[in-house]
């Protein structure tokens, strides 16, 4: 399993197109930074395919004031969460 | 394309050639045969015509790729050119003690290899 | 996952030429790469295939083009070159035009190539 981290958000990059065609059936994706922005309902639709191994980064969430306004079938995480998807994954590929 | 500021001179004949903290050309158009001569001599080295094959390749790996070679693609340019021979680090190694990709491309008027260890 | 041999790196190129300095930089990473006897693989995805345009030259501020770049990589033993057939496509490129040989990949296979490497780093 592969731990894919995106930054971009996909209301203004495709970036994250690039991502999901990359991601196997297995691998995960940790929406970070202005990545978080596709945890809000409007934009989640665009993962769609990932049910259950979508996840987003807490503490990015709530510094853009985001908390209670992500889509909450969304894995919240905060920083130890992210490490331990780190340690569950063969390898992390970043994506920005 | 000089990339640091000059640190020397190197006395060539007349002429006095400008080098870097390691001994590398600031100008890499600075170069002739007695450039190298006088490098190899101020370091106690003896240029040998096994010495000028390896510079020649060098040289000849600059011009087409734009780039110093690491040991590896090195010892592929002398195989391709002298055979499986002299395209061996063991052989390169005798000829330039320490690191010949380093000291190979100091006398052979390059730029430090960027991707060398 | 772990009968995968320690030393593959993929280095994905996802940047043209000129634009910014990612693209000089993966490569620059796949030559160290292989200079410390890693076996590299490379993937031209999305604009990265405009790295591989033959028409290509040095930029407007004498910027080094990336041509001589990929010329030198088989003498760096980097031969598996893979390219986004779908991003081809797009900038409406075929393999003949490339500057350098290239096995073509399609989307859904990307993700296999990803599997099959140890590391995979992005620029």
């Amino acid at each position: 399993m592969i731990l894919h981290t995106l930054n971009r958000s996909p209301a203004t990059s495709r970036v994250y197109q690039q991502t999901l065609d990359a991601m196997a059936s297995e691998d995960r994706l940790l929406l970070i930074e202005d990545g978080v922005q596709g945890a809000l309902p409007s934009l989640s639709p665009l993962f769609g395919e990932l049910s259950g191994r979508l996840y987003v980064l807490q503490e990015d969430v709530i510094s853009r004031g985001l908390e209670e306004r992500c889509d909450p079938s969304i894995h919240v995480v905060n920083v130890d969460g992210f490490v331990l998807l780190t340690e569950e994954a063969d390898k992390i590929v970043s994506w920005f | 394309m000089p990339s640091s500021e000059i640190y020397r001179y190197l006395d060539v004949g007349r002429n006095k050639v400008p080098l870097d903290t390691e001994s590398y050309l600031i100008h890499l158009n600075d170069w002739t045969p007695a450039v190298a001569q006088a490098m190899a001599a101020e370091e106690g080295r003896e240029l040998t015509d096994l010495h000028w094959e390896v510079i020649e390749v060098l040289r000849d790996f600059y011009h087409r790729f734009e780039m110093a070679p690491s040991m590896r693609p090195l010892v592929k340019a002398m195989t391709q050119t002298y055979g499986p021979e002299k395209g061996k680090s063991i052989y390169l190694m005798r000829l330039f003690p320490d690191s010949p990709a380093k000291v190979g491309a100091r006398i052979a008027g390059l730029p430090k290899p960027a991707n060398c260890l | 996952m772990n009968d995968i041999a320690f030393n593959r790196l993929l280095v994905v190129l996802r940047h043209g030429p000129h634009g910014s300095s990612w693209l000089r930089e993966g490569l620059e990473v796949a030559l160290v790469g292989a200079a410390l006897g890693q076996d590299v693989s490379l993937l031209f995805y999305g604009e990265g295939v405009t790295a591989l345009l033959k028409e290509q030259q040095v930029g407007p501020l004498a910027q080094k083009g990336t041509q001589p770049m990929l010329e030198m990589l088989p003498m760096y033993d980097i031969e598996s070159l893979w390219v986004d057939a779908e991003a081809l496509a797009t900038y409406d490129l075929t393999l003949d035009e490339l500057v350098v040989p290239a096995k073509e990949v399609g989307r859904h296979e990307v993700s296999d190539l990803f599997q099959r490497h140890r590391l995979v780093l992005n620029f």
